[in-house]
């Protein structure tokens, strides 16, 4: 095989991804597979860069939130076969405790970012909704997470969110994790005025923010 | 300090530097529109400022500026909120009534007095009825000796210049200060408006001996000066449960005057619901119906025989033109009615017969709803590239559908449209599985609400808010929030039997129902 071959492959993955077809991507895995290609880099290029492009389409409003759920599941499924072909077992991405802050019931947006960030290659243990901030910040320190992803839907819990970085600061933990927030009231400036440590505005931006703190802490770490 | 002027309204302000513009309008009590709450992504609270144009909830004030504000003032006169709805018959049994002894008159509230007059006034006995929307305010005076309804008006929700959605305003209203503004600002406006109505119908408030409060949870809360924080927390417990009497001190109507709450079913579905129920005597039909008020909250009761389940939806501003790029309230200018005939021409209805400067809710379904029947949207909601259309251009690089030149639709808002018709959707198909029902199985949908009326049950099924098989069996039942309150206030016998009716109606809480979240993506769907 080529490498311009390989990369061919690669892009109709990443096309299969962005026309959520999820018969033609496994198929495709299969031959990466088979023939004994760069499976890692099929997973990072292939299938993250079909996941990007679903994002740009899903900004625009030319997807909408089923053809999230299409691709994540076609994103899944091609990733399971592609990584029988990898040499060692995958490195997971990092670890996210993630879920909807206690006071809001509201879970759809949450569990498509969980969803998203599980087909990016994140580890994710997600803690369901009305979640405490003693929960978050326990289940973080137990399950040794990198990241704490907490999300609501309504104006009246958005305060709430502050309580779990505040614990964090009170049990002396506020440098172990990262906290990212999310949802349909939160904005940026919100994201600031906690100090929280990051801010995203969909599921494709989630995976993007994470990508980026995760190599900035990695880089840190070295 | 900087200093704003707002050259329309005439007014200045000095404030501290960084201040928004926003910020500013609201000390001074100016309206402008905030469905977005201030986030900068609507676009309706656009000023001018020189030649430019920003918007107010961005731009911070850091020198002496002069702002002019798009004139609302005329919004109120020709805003289309319908007062009126079905009703049921009953017979006249005031709570309040009033007997001459010969030299004073004493009036009474069931079997005690109240207070006495001097003379005989017992002639002059009159009611109101206030429909608290989220968004409108709807009062109307009623002759408690004849059962007649003299006089009515509608205006918008001045609550809303603080926060808009529900859930913005119990959060400003979370501490006592902001309830106390809240509460102020509904009085000050109810009071004015008993005051033209009355004067209108030529009687004196001295002779307004109750108020009944139909409106949503949220809105009575805030109505009757109750911390509405726990609404908006899990597990949204409502701290009032309606069927109870308030004094009415604030209000300018007769000093020994009283507010009556009808029963209130849950957090999320308030009097207003049970007055409907009421006025539609849903507890009392053999039939099976689906009663929907369409709005920001989408409440819907479902009656099998007799035995009620209810829930609501959050549907979101939409149907109100929110969060739509040319959306906007039914008021002079918007498009209310759009159809494509079969040569593929179209034929629209502004109101006030004026040029189209935007699309109100029923607009919008009647758009999107003619373009999905056409191929022009697609069953994932995408524009599609296989049919064309006159007026399906590009705008920025990006697909719109053009009414007129000026006023169009975007993909993001047909977004908007199956967010909110999803939620509706979702929350019908929960109820009918909630009762073991199959959507055949409904006899008779009755669509209520002031919104409600004015929408056409050909949209409603085309971009499948109902289902295909609620075809032909669909009513448009009005303000039943009104008129259920009305009958409150004719038929004090009324009051016990929706308190039973209230405290038997199944609740259904659709966040805590594991299959919601499959059902509501099916449901976004054309």
């Amino acid at each position: 095989m080529t490498e311009l071959t390989q990369q061919q492959f690669f892009e109709q993955l990443s096309q299969a991804v962005v026309d959520q077809d999820e018969t033609l991507a496994e198929k495709i895995a299969t031959i990466i597979v088979r023939n004994g290609l760069d499976c890692a880099k099929a997973i990072e290029t292939g299938l993250g860069g079909g996941m990007a492009k679903v994002g740009q389409l899903y900004e625009t409003g030319e997807y909408f939130i089923p053809d999230l759920l299409v691709c994540a599941d076609t994103v899944q499924n091609a990733a399971a076969i592609l990584r029988t072909g990898l040499l060692q077992n995958p490195l997971s991405k990092g670890r996210v405790v993630l879920g909807t802050i206690f006071g809001d019931t509201h879970d759809i947006g949450k569990n498509i970012v969980a969803l998203f960030l599980n087909s990016a290659g994140y580890e994710v243990l997600d803690l369901g909704k009305d979640v405490s901030a003693h929960l978050f910040v326990d289940e973080a320190v137990k399950w040794n997470a990198d990241i704490i992803a907490v999300s609501t839907l309504m104006t009246t819990t958005m305060k709430n969110i502050k309580e779990v970085i505040d614990l964090l600061v009170a049990e002396n933990k506020r440098n172990r994790f990262r906290v990212m927030v999310g949802g349909k009231p939160i904005s940026h400036d919100f994201a600031t005025k906690i100090k929280a440590d990051g801010y995203a505005n969909n599921a494709v931006q989630a995976v993007k923010l994470l990508d980026d703190t995760i190599s900035k802490l990695r880089r840190n770490e070295r | 300090m900087p200093e704003i002027i707002f050259a329309n309204e005439q007014k200045t302000l000095s404030v501290t530097n960084g201040t928004t513009v926003l910020e500013a309008a609201r000390q001074l009590g100016i309206v402008l529109e905030t469905p977005c709450n201030g986030m900068g992504t609507c676009g309706k609270c656009k000023i001018k400022i020189g030649s430019d144009y920003f918007l107010a909830c961005q731009k911070n004030i850091t020198e002496n500026i002069t702002v002019f504000t798009e004139n609302k003032e005329n919004e109120n006169k020709t805003l289309q909120i319908l007062s009126g709805g079905q009703s049921c018959s009953c017979q006249l049994k005031p709570f309040i009534s009033k007997q001459f002894d010969g030299e004073k008159t004493v009036v009474y509230g069931g079997n005690s007095a109240l207070g006495t007059e001097s003379g005989d006034t017992s002639k002059s006995c009159y009611g109101i009825t206030v429909d608290i929307g989220t968004t409108t305010l709807v009062v109307a005076i009623i002759n408690l000796s004849s059962g007649k309804e003299i006089v009515s008006e509608s205006r918008l929700n001045p609550q809303s210049t603080y926060a808009q959605d529900v859930l913005s305003r119990i959060h400003f209203a979370s501490n006592h200060e902001g309830l106390n503004v809240l509460q102020n600002v509904l009085i000050d406006a109810l009071n004015e408006m008993i005051g033209t109505l009355s004067e209108k119908a030529k009687i004196s408030t001295k002779n307004i001996y109750e108020i009944v409060y139909s409106g949503n949870t949220a809105m009575l809360h805030l109505a009757c000066g109750i911390d509405p924080k726990p609404l908006g927390q899990y597990p949204y417990l409502s701290q009032i449960h309606g069927g109870e009497y308030f004094t009415a001190l604030k209000l300018n109507i007769s000093p020994f005057g009283v507010i009556y709450l009808p029963p209130i079913i849950s957090a999320f579905v308030g009097a207003d619901i049970t007055s409907g129920i009421l006025a539609s005597q849903l507890y009392e039909q053999k039939e099976t119906i689906l009663f929907i008020d369409i709005g920001t909250n989408g409440e819907m009761v479902l009656a099998k025989n007799g035995a009620l389940a209810a829930t609501s939806t959050a549907a979101g501003p939409a149907f109100e033109g929110m969060n739509i790029t040319c959306g906007m309230r039914a008021g002079n200018g918007a498009v209310e009615r759009f159809c494509i005939n079969n040569d593929g021409s179209i034929d629209y209805q502004v109101i006030g017969g004026t040029r189209a400067t935007g699309i109100c809710g029923s607009g919008l379904l009647d758009i999107t709803g003619e373009l999905v029947r056409q191929g022009i949207i697609g069953k994932s909601g995408r524009f599609t590239s296989q049919k064309t259309i006159d007026g399906l251009r590009e705008k920025d690089g990006k697909k719109v559908f053009f009414v007129t030149d000026d006023v169009y639709l975007t993909q993001n808002d047909v977004r908007q449209i199956q967010l909110a018709k999803g939620a509706v959707r979702s929350g019908i198909e929960s109820l009918l599985m909630k009762m073991n029902l199959k959507k055949e199985e409904v006899n008779r949908i009755e669509i209520a609400g002031s919104f409600g009326y004015h929408l056409n049950e050909k949209s409603l099924l085309s971009i499948g808010l109902l289902p295909p098989e609620f075809e032909g069996k669909v009513t448009f039942v009005g303000n039943t929030a009104q008129s259920g309150g009305t009958a409150f206030l004719l038929n004090v016998d009324f009051r016990t039997k929706m308190l039973n009716v209230a405290s038997e109606i199944q609740k259904i809480e659709l966040a805590n129902n594991e299959n919601f979240e499959k059902i509501f993506v099916a449901s976004l769907g054309f």
